[in-house]
């Protein structure tokens, strides 16, 4: 039997939008830019949401703080938290980032393929289903999480600073997905 | 001191999830900073702060957080404005909306209630009612905020209720 494990594609993204070019920008732009910790190059991403930089500051800011915060929440599930968003929202390239992190840092290849091949019902696991279920209510319409579902995470073992941490990733997944999603698409990486 | 998000959420300043929260300064206080980046910048390329303000609460309301959409609500200064009110309470527009207003609604509308059917149409759209570039991005800036803002209310307001 062959063992090979699920893998998940690496995409580009390109914006609907013309971006901000780097020879063009103004003071304040070429700041926000910078914020990102590789500089060399700036992303079409980056670029796009520079036409705003006080905005893109300050969520850059934000997202990098609970996404890679340190102690509480294994980074894995908050990238989990983050897969079961795009995956809601179909933003296939969030997914894609996000899905190959969550595996590099979990080893849990078999639980992206059965996202990917099945969709967010499971079964999965005990801890992955209440990690699943919760993020996926509060992404579909956060009104409707439940009690229950929060319960099923403290259930499992995950402390409320934990489950602080795992509302917070899934919430900043809404918003990615919804600039990803809504003012660009993915396309192939193209290779030489 | 407590903030929106604590109200919001039904976090006293003695319960454990409020002290929670202050373990994580970055996320209490980066949310606040985000806020004013989206609901009341320094550049809001030509749209308003009480037209931000309206459509927080209309997003608001449509996404079920009924109590996040009155307070947003209630900032609006403009009360007099009858456009303002119809998009906070969630109306449908009167007939002498500008299209550039229309268009902005609808964006938030529809990136609110369903982002997977957003396409390449829809940004063309904003574009042909005349929003530029920076006015597209800050539009979909503030979208994002107040649902990722919402979520984060109804995540902490359900895990508080359990006690």
């Amino acid at each position: 039997m062959s063992t090979q494990r699920f893998k998940v594609k690496a995409l580009s993204w390109a914006p609907y939008i013309e971006p901000v070019s780097v020879e063009t920008a103004s003071e304040e732009q070429l700041a926000a830019m910078q914020v990102t910790p590789s500089n060399t190059k700036v992303s079409p991403y980056v670029r796009t949401l520079a036409h705003d930089p006080e905005s893109y500051v300050a969520r850059t800011k934000l997202f990098n703080a609970i996404m890679y915060a340190k102690g509480g929440l294994d980074r894995a599930e908050r990238e989990l938290g983050a897969l079961v968003a795009s995956a809601v929202n179909r933003c296939v390239y969030c997914a894609s980032v996000h899905a190959r992190r969550y595996i590099e840092l979990s080893g849990r290849s078999d639980v992206v393929e059965a996202i990917y091949l099945k969709g967010l019902d499971g079964p999965f696991e005990p801890r992955v289903q209440a990690i699943v279920d919760f993020c996926r209510s509060l992404s579909e319409t956060p009104s409707r999480v439940t009690k229950d579902q929060a319960q099923a995470l403290l259930d499992q073992g995950m402390s409320k600073a934990e489950i602080v941490d795992l509302i917070h990733a899934a919430a900043i997944f809404g918003w990615a997905n919804r600039l990803m999603h809504t003012l660009g698409h993915s396309t192939p990486v193209e290779t030489k | 001191m407590s903030d929106q998000i604590d109200i919001l959420s039904g976090l006293e300043p003695a319960s454990e999830l409020y002290g929670i929260r202050r373990e994580r300064p970055d996320f209490v206080q980066g949310t606040e900073i985000c806020r004013e980046a989206v609901l009341r910048p320094h550049a809001g390329f030509g749209i308003t702060h009480s037209m931000r303000t309206a459509l927080a609460a209309r997003m608001a309301r449509m996404v079920g957080l009924g109590e996040l959409a009155s307070t947003y609500e209630a900032l609006l200064e403009d009360e007099g404005n009858a456009l303002l009110a119809a998009i906070a309470a969630g109306d449908d527009l009167p007939s002498t909306a500008d299209r550039f207003t229309i268009a902005l609604v609808r964006h938030a509308d529809l990136v609110t209630k369903s982002p997977r059917d957003c396409t390449r149409a829809d940004i063309e759209r904003l574009e042909e009612a005349g929003l530029t570039n920076p006015q597209i991005i800050a539009l979909s800036e503030l979208i994002a905020f107040v649902n990722f803002e919402a979520r984060v209310i109804a995540g902490l307001k359900v895990l508080e209720e359990i006690a």
